[in-house]
């Protein structure tokens, strides 16, 4: 008899793979929290103290499940160096094999939003 | 000019002065401009509800993060801009898209290399979509060029050259259409 085992992996660890994927990518300067990351952080940090425990960023990175199909959004600020829509475009491959590669799970889309092109030379 | 163009919202206003006057217009005394603006509600709406949440963080024991005003106006202006958002296309599933303030100061920055002219404000409008998802937009650029020597129609061509070039090269968005307004003119030294 085969025991049946269930892992589960939950959104905030798909979230800050999916956070890391972006950050590594060429092109990304930084993740771009907003005003909901800005408050998430300090209730995360709120959390940590009461818990100890120090969860892997994740600002700026947003996963939803709609009907089945996990979604994972990023908000990002590009460099004026490389086009930001060539960017995007890998940004949104570097998380889908990320999240696939780390914890097996598939994602059914990810959404880049590049809220700040940072001038070149500045 | 306002120097900290950072903070500069959509419609002109600087994101500190809708901070400063918060309280007036929640007492109703709101200018004609407040009132109708959509980018100064979102504003509004965006610091009101950091407002909240840092009166709950006073009475927290531990000491504020550092730059705490800086990190909200960067979190408060990242949410003004997410309001207007074009798509750049993609094959992947899911969506590539950038917001118009960070197309508009690209597009800016690509007309103030040309020389002989200052960018002032760039207007982009969507008008549609092409065959790969992409946004065709419409820019609107306001100058002004400097008075004296040169050819001022040949740094206007250099402007839409560069303007041009750099919203395929910098954004990866084809322009539909490129107005260029000239409406002033500067002298060396001003």
């Amino acid at each position: 008899m085969t025991v049946e085992a269930e892992y589960v992996i939950a959104d905030p660890v798909v979230a800050s793979v999916a956070a890391r994927a972006a950050i590594e990518t060429s092109g990304v300067v930084r993740l771009e929290p907003g005003l909901r990351g800005l408050v998430t952080a300090w209730t995360r940090a709120a959390r940590q103290r009461w818990k100890g425990l120090e969860p892997a960023p994740a600002d700026g990175v947003r996963v939803r499940t709609v009907e089945g199909r996990r979604i994972v959004e990023v908000d990002v600020v590009t460099s004026g160096v490389d086009q930001a829509a060539a960017v995007g475009r890998a940004v949104q491959r570097a998380v889908t094999r990320a999240v696939a590669d780390q914890t097996g799970l598939s994602v059914a889309a990810v959404t880049v939003s590049i809220l700040d092109i940072e001038a070149a030379g500045r | 000019m306002a120097v900290n163009q950072d903070y500069e919202l959509p419609c002109g206003r600087e994101l500190d002065t809708v901070w400063d006057r918060l309280d007036e217009v929640g007492a109703g005394r709101a200018d004609e401009h407040e009132l109708s603006c959509p980018h100064c509600r979102t504003a509004r709406e965006s610091l009101l509800a950091l407002r909240e949440a840092t009166q709950e963080l006073v009475t927290e024991p531990d000491p504020p993060p550092p730059d705490l005003v800086g990190r909200i106006m960067s979190a408060v202006r990242a949410e003004v801009r997410r309001g207007q958002m074009l798509n750049l296309g993609t094959s992947e599933p899911g969506g590539v898209e950038v917001s118009e303030q960070a197309v508009a100061v690209v597009l800016r920055y690509a007309a103030d290399s040309a020389g002989d002219v200052r960018a002032r404000r760039v207007r982009v409008r969507t008008v549609g979509v092409d065959d790969g998802g992409a946004a065709r937009v419409e820019v609107e650029l306001t100058l002004a060029v400097r008075l004296g020597n040169g050819d001022r129609g040949q740094s206007l061509a250099r402007v839409r050259e560069l303007v041009t070039r750099a919203a395929a090269a910098r954004v990866g968005l084809s322009l539909e259409k490129l107005d260029l307004l000239v409406e002033d003119v500067y002298e060396d030294g001003e």
